[in-house]
């Protein structure tokens, strides 16, 4: 009977021994297959309590995740920002790896909360513009914050791009991020919203590679957009292109236009 | 007669083990464990219909996260409290002796009391994948048409339909989410092969249940042992022997948490899932052999 004992206790400690490098190489192949979170930040005991913490380590992490993010929303029912700011922070640092947290978290904070600040009767209309920015600043950081976690995701990138250009009104910020998510396949549109905000700014260099951008686009997708062909002909005077390499009007012809040879444009204009 | 007996009860038999797990199932049926089951399942009807105020994704990502923390639930507290209870259960009702005084190996009676409760679990978390999936995909069509309509209303883009579209569909019933639910199976299948083994030195039914729940627990947190263990410089001895402990006798259950990927509705790798799965099992024949060197010569 006691030699069974040993028996089984001598098994069950030869056999954990063999398994610590087998989880380790699992662990690492799975976590490099993506499909393995980090381990749970134990900084996050202080906010999710004692239950909370426990429920995440005992594998319920996305569930308690999905709790925080209700209550996120019943703050941002109540117009709850600081609130809303904390439990997305938190939903966010449970769930790493879900961009829609990081996404709608600086969403909230960039358009929501900095819109309601500045058109507030509860606020002095001094501390408005301030808090305004403030928000704006906060959205910014987390999307930062979202990209060091899964960088290069284009969902980040993308608003990222959005809320410099749209909230920030920073074009040439806006300019780059966008020009970065036109580099990922299938998202070349990108490169179009790039050389509108290259347009806004004062530098000609910045002008130039708006030229570029949008004579890509023209040379792909034709006549499809007319923005494009209004930005062309506007950096056309800015840079002074030689008329030679002037494109056609917008109303010139049908269809796409194959890419522009100067010796056709006196028959074309 | 008696060597015929002896060969027969000395042989392997697997239709002994399928009728000790079919009896298995039969007696956890009886203890109106499924109603535990339709519990939950309401709760993934019911989690496919709240939220309506969500954004489309997200709405599709609640349900998700409720029906995996109702499919958790369930598989770890079959898988601790079951088979915390076949066994003093055997005892009380007798029924053990009644096994064991014929030619069933301890072995037999052993494995057949794992799969009869892994039976009960697979079959359950099937009825539940199927229910969740149907839900899922009905909820997923709603909410696309819905949100289409609504973006076609404001006169998006083409591309900016199809991001949106894209965007729910990958939200939708997919393969990932069934190597979700066998990530979920094979999580309660080594934590019964645990309990088992620890019911078979435990003394009572509570302390097979508290135990087992700690080791999971700490099963949970194993990785950041794992690491204290390898990468520490250790000042005290005694931590290095508790967490090389901790290390060595604890499975590390997070290599089972697969769900939030599958939540968050990334495509899970093939190949990470077959490293998934044999760890799974090599946890489970590990401690089910410890739990038969613990039952041969257990004095009942």
């Amino acid at each position: 009977m006691r030699s069974r004992r040993v028996q089984a206790l001598v098994v069950l400690l030869l056999f954990g021994v063999v398994k610590l490098p087998i989880e380790q190489v699992v662990s690492a192949k799975m976590k490099e297959a993506r499909m393995l979170q980090g381990s749970l930040d134990l900084g996050l005991w202080e906010n999710l309590g004692q239950m909370g913490f426990a429920a995440s380590l005992g594998g319920l992490r996305a569930l308690v995740a999905g709790v925080t993010y209700m209550q996120a929303y019943v703050a941002f029912e109540d117009i709850e920002w600081a609130k809303v700011d904390s439990l997305f922070q938190l939903t966010s640092r449970l769930q790493p790896h879900d961009v829609s947290y990081w996404d709608e978290g600086a969403w909230h904070m960039a358009y929501n909360a900095a819109s309601n600040y500045l058109h507030s009767d509860r606020v002095e209309p001094i501390m408005r513009g301030k808090l305004y920015h403030a928000h704006i600043e906060r959205g910014i950081r987390i999307l930062e914050d979202g990209l060091r976690y899964n960088p290069d995701n284009v969902r980040l990138l993308s608003r990222l791009g959005d809320i410099y250009s749209k909230r920030k009104l920073d074009p040439v910020k806006a300019g780059e991020t966008y020009e970065k998510v036109s580099t990922f396949e299938g998202l070349e549109r990108y490169g179009r919203f790039a050389a509108y905000e290259y347009l806004k700014t004062t530098d000609r260099a910045l002008w130039k590679r708006s030229y570029d951008l949008l004579m890509a686009s023209y040379k792909r997708d034709g006549k499809k957009f007319p923005s494009v062909i209004d930005g062309i002909k506007e950096l056309e005077k800015r840079l002074a292109i030689p008329f030679m390499q002037w494109i056609p009007e917008k109303g010139s012809g049908k269809g796409p236009v194959a890419p522009v040879q100067p010796m056709d444009l006196p028959a074309t204009r | 007669m008696e060597t015929e007996l002896k060969r027969v009860g000395g042989g392997f038999s697997v239709s002994r083990v399928w009728t000790m797990a079919a009896a298995t199932v039969t007696q956890l049926v009886r203890m109106r464990i499924l109603v535990f089951l339709v519990v939950l399942s309401a709760i993934v009807v019911a989690a496919g219909f709240m939220f309506p105020v969500f954004s489309a994704e997200q709405q599709l990502k609640m349900l998700k996260y409720v029906s995996f923390g109702a499919l958790q639930f369930f598989s770890l507290v079959l898988a601790i409290v079951a088979t915390a209870l076949l066994l003093p259960k055997d005892i009380e009702d007798r029924t053990l002796y009644t096994i064991l005084s014929k030619p069933v190996p301890r072995v037999e009676y052993l494995l057949g009391k794992f799969f009869g409760v892994m039976l009960l679990i697979g079959g359950g978390l099937i009825l539940m994948d199927v229910l969740l999936c149907a839900v899922l995909h009905l909820r997923q069509s709603l909410v696309l048409a819905q949100e289409l309509a609504f973006l076609k209303q404001g006169h998006a883009t083409a591309e900016e339909l199809a991001v949106e579209a894209a965007r729910i569909e990958a939200q939708g019933v997919g393969w990932s989410l069934q190597i979700g639910v066998l990530a979920v199976f094979l999580k309660a299948g080594v934590v019964t092969a645990l309990a088992l083994m620890i019911s078979c030195f435990a003394s009572s039914t509570l302390f097979t249940v508290i135990t087992t729940f700690c080791v999971c627990i700490i099963g949970q947190g194993q990785e950041l042992i794992r690491e204290f263990f390898f990468h520490r410089t250790f000042d005290a001895a005694g931590e290095k022997i508790a967490s090389g402990l901790f290390a060595v006798l604890v499975p590390d259950l997070r290599l089972f948490d697969v769900i939030d990927q599958v939540v968050a509705g990334d495509e899970v790798a093939g190949g990470a899932a077959l490293f998934m799965t044999g760890a799974g099992l090599l946890y489970m024949a590990g401690y089910l052999v410890v739990a038969h060197l613990l039952f041969v010569e257990k004095e009942l």
